[in-house]
């Protein structure tokens, strides 16, 4: 067997869900697994949401070690979901190491065409303001700052802003927005249904559960990072929400 | 009314999952879920007070992940944070937020606990279901572990 192989694979598949946001001892047994099936005595991997050191030794052979650092972080369980296949396939000899090891660097990109995803944001928001008990009206009031949302939201992509930014900006957008629904027509408006929608695909939803997994798990440094994480996301949703308010004079 | 709202939920789960590119097959089980938990928490808050009814929602959702993680032998993770979603307290933020710019401080402080609450409570639901299924989960693990070469 090519350890020097096995390691690749095992390393590059953990880096993927770490990378789109899966938990850490996810990617801490699916390291381990690949890995033991080489059958050496000392298999080890250590992952942290910021980088992977995995260690692989036994009698007759050079140990290999390799340190990866992560520093990209997002959401995509379709790759995480892809990769425990593979892991799975491997791991019960449905297929080789090297078919392993080339179906893991094919996975890339989205399933949805971006305007698919844009038109999902629409659904959430409006989809919310629906089942927080909106009407017609908050609905497509929803609706319509929702493409605020995406505006900035794609702005903010395309400046590269940092994600604290990121939110805050487009929570401001989003208030404003509802604001002026709110203001200029002539209809019975719920505005905080509209924001409440809005900001639904901003808040950590993802980032919660994660760290209850992670730290359930004994993984307490990952747990309250993401815990953090949660927390400094919400601070900025809350503080553009409050911003783009005070800038359109009060509700 | 009540109608309209789980089949809000159903496209809002639905939307989110799309959102997180959740594998296209789980789409609509992603969807149910979430249906199925805002159905439970609009039935749970007309009975108890709001942290009961998310607490019951969201380990009905953790529940129902878990089972479906082990049916299409997929992470739970899929399934579970695109569930959850509607059951996060986006609308306390908010309320904490409105009610601070209004210079009301008391009903803010009241708002901001009530959002931290209801987190823990999520937090406490998918513990409390996680463990459980640990637990039948390291039975069987012990049972299949292969025995090592030497």
């Amino acid at each position: 067997m090519n350890h020097k192989l096995l390691m690749e694979t095992a390393t590059l598949a953990g880096e993927i869900m770490l990378v789109n946001g899966a938990e850490i001892y996810r990617v801490e047994d699916t390291i381990n697994r690949i890995l033991s099936t080489a059958h050496l005595e000392t298999t080890e991997a250590f992952v942290m949401s910021t980088g992977i050191v995995a260690t692989l030794d036994g009698m007759g052979h050079e140990n290999i070690t390799i340190v990866k650092r992560i520093t990209q972080r997002g959401m995509n369980l379709n790759r995480v979901a892809t990769v425990n296949t593979i892991s799975r396939k491997y791991c019960n000899d449905e297929i080789s190491l090297e078919e392993a090891n080339k179906q893991l660097k094919s996975i890339n990109g989205n399933q949805f065409h971006p305007v698919v995803r844009s038109l999902s944001v629409l659904v959430i928001v409006s989809s919310f303001a629906l089942l927080l008990g909106g009407g017609v009206w908050e609905v497509l009031g929803a609706g319509l700052t929702g493409l605020l949302l995406i505006l900035s939201m794609n702005i903010g992509n395309k400046i590269g802003a940092i994600p604290f930014l990121q939110d805050l900006f487009s929570s401001a957008v989003i208030a404003i927005g509802a604001v002026l629904l709110k203001r200029y027509l002539p209809i019975e408006l719920n505005m905080d249904l509209v924001i409440i929608g809005c900001i639904m695909p901003l808040v950590p939803g993802a980032a919660i559960t994660n760290a209850i997994r992670d730290t359930l798990q004994g993984d307490y440094m990952a747990g309250l990072a993401k815990m953090l994480e949660a927390f400094v996301n919400a601070a900025s949703i809350a503080l553009g929400v409050g911003i783009g308010i005070a800038i359109m004079g009060g509700v | 009314m009540m109608v309209f709202q789980v089949v809000g939920a159903f496209f809002a789960v639905f939307g989110f999952s799309i959102y997180l590119d959740v594998p296209k097959k789980y789409l609509r089980y992603c969807g149910y879920i979430g249906a199925i938990g805002w159905f439970v928490y609009l039935m749970a808050v007309k009975k108890m007070n709001v942290l009961m009814a998310t607490f019951l929602a969201t380990a009905t959702i953790a529940f129902i992940s878990h089972i479906c993680a082990r049916i299409f032998k997929a992470p739970v993770t899929v399934f579970l944070i695109a569930g959850i979603i509607t059951l996060v307290p986006g609308a306390g933020m908010y309320r904490t937020v409105s009610q601070i710019l209004l210079g009301n401080r008391s009903l803010a402080m009241e708002y901001l606990q009530e959002t931290i609450q209801i987190a823990g409570m999520i937090a406490l639901a998918i513990f409390i279901i996680d463990a459980i299924f640990r637990m039948i989960q390291a039975k069987k693990w012990k049972e299949k572990l292969p025995v090592k070469h030497k």
